[in-house]
């Protein structure tokens, strides 16, 4: 299946533009069902139902004068927010989200990027993304920042062994890095959430540290650490950095529906199929904020010891004991 | 082969774009401050003025994390390839794996005998 480049170009405006849709309207969803939640209104006074508050938030963040703290190494700590934003986004682009269609008698695939280590390029993205954090607090030069950064790649690097870890079963079952074969893989046998439920869990525990979400927030913990590694970014750097920190959550769950639960299928995927992906993609961000209302945050030295002590072996015999039933069967 | 990439390379562009223009936007319509002040440059202390800069120094244990990451991490990369192939290979595949695991869980247990896993205050 041979496109001309010109629909990949438009597949992509499409595909990036949504992702930015749905991390703006994310914030003012996290905004409203938390508050909901605290028994509160939350945002509502910037359109109707506040529907225009992530417009108001973007004009806000753009017009914030361009600040520079006096000791911060100035080209750095500009670039940090752009490497992390530009590796979240660039990430999703291996997400299979439909089935491909005829469209004007064009084939248009059901994916941005379709690689044979496309698994392996998500994560590699992600751990480039780990940069902008680390290089973003030390550049600022200041001693919140540079703790936070510390934090935060501590936690990353922890938390992404076991992530990787934890879907080794899923490869293992698929054969194959692609996520386009192991979406055609969920459809011929079964969806992978049920042989891989330990799978599941851990990948999506370690998921929920990997994007700095509670309760793993500790990167950021505002009572200890004010804002952690972007204590001292404001404006539109500091909104590059939340948006690289949303988008990579998204981009998660995307993965999580992908290998999980059983990517764009569903009733009628042959039509439906990006609606499903979408609807199970919104079913699981909403379990990201429930939690985030819900848990009380952890203290670092139980974080770190429940990532290496419980998570990691949890991972290593779950994908252990897939390889030895993928062998006997 | 390769143009399989050629998608990944424009939508990279894309996603370059975006967050390039947005700083760059935010160059050119963001105020101006109207005066200037040392204070304002000043590194965030929550309002405590900034003592002498010293060498900071960390815990032991961020180290430690960094070269234990190393090394879970390169046996992940060696797990990838052969999880793909295990089916082909069947219980040579299993057993070579249950191998590398077993070597891995002896440095595993030594690691967590010896503390590393501790995080140290």
């Amino acid at each position: 299946m041979n496109e001309p480049w010109w629909i990949d170009g438009i597949k992509s405006v499409v595909i990036v533009n949504l992702v930015l849709l749905t991390f703006a309207y994310m914030t003012l969803v996290e905004r409203k069902v938390m508050a909901r939640m605290q028994l509160r209104y939350g945002p509502n006074r910037a359109g109707p139902f506040g529907l225009l508050q992530p417009m108001a938030d973007l004009v806000k963040l753009i017009r914030k004068e361009s600040f520079f703290p006096a000791n911060a190494v100035d080209t750095l700590y500009i670039a940090a927010p752009v490497v992390s934003a530009v590796t979240a986004l660039t990430a999703f682009a291996v997400i299979p989200f439909g089935p491909g269609w005829e469209i004007f008698g064009y084939d248009v695939s059901g994916y941005v990027v379709n690689v044979p280590i496309a698994l392996i390029l998500l994560f590699a993205l992600g751990s480039l993304g780990i940069y902008g954090f680390i290089i973003g607090g030390w550049a600022s030069e200041s001693k919140y920042s540079l703790l936070g950064s510390m934090r935060t790649c501590a936690q990353l690097v922890s938390y992404e062994v076991s992530l990787a870890l934890s879907v080794l079963g899923v490869v293992i079952m698929s054969g194959s890095l692609s996520l386009v074969d192991i979406v055609d893989k969920q459809n011929e046998t079964m969806w992978f959430f049920v042989p891989q439920f330990v799978g599941l869990i851990t990948f999506f525990i370690a998921g929920i540290a990997e994007t700095n979400r509670a309760p793993f927030d500790l990167p950021e913990a505002e009572q200890e650490l004010v804002a952690g590694y972007h204590t001292e970014y404001s404006g539109m750097r500091f909104g590059l950095f939340q948006m690289a920190e949303y988008i990579n959550m998204i981009t998660l769950s995307a993965l999580c529906v992908t290998l999980f639960f059983g990517g764009w299928h569903g009733w009628n995927d042959d039509v439906l199929g990006p609606l499903w992906f979408i609807l199970k993609l919104l079913i699981i961000l909403f379990v990201f904020i429930w939690m985030r209302a819900t848990l009380p945050r952890l203290r670092y030295d139980q974080l770190m010891a429940f990532g290496w002590k419980i998570l990691l072996p949890a991972a290593t015999l779950n994908a252990l004991l897939t390889a030895l039933l993928v062998v006997a069967l | 082969m390769l143009d399989r990439w050629l998608p990944f390379l424009i939508y990279g562009l894309f996603a370059l774009a975006i967050p390039v223009s947005m700083i760059v936007m935010s160059f050119v319509l963001a105020t101006r401050p109207t005066r200037r002040s040392r204070a304002r440059g000043l590194p965030f202390e929550s309002g405590v003025s900034q003592g002498p800069l010293e060498q900071q120094r960390f815990t032991i244990s961020f180290y430690l994390t960094a070269m234990l990451f190393i090394v879970f991490d390169i046996e992940i990369v060696f797990l990838y390839p052969l999880a793909v192939v295990l089916e082909q290979l069947a219980w040579f595949g299993f057993l070579e794996l249950l191998f590398f695991i077993a070597i891995l869980a002896v440095a595993y247990v030594y690691v967590w005998r010896k503390g590393a896993l501790e995080w140290r205050r």
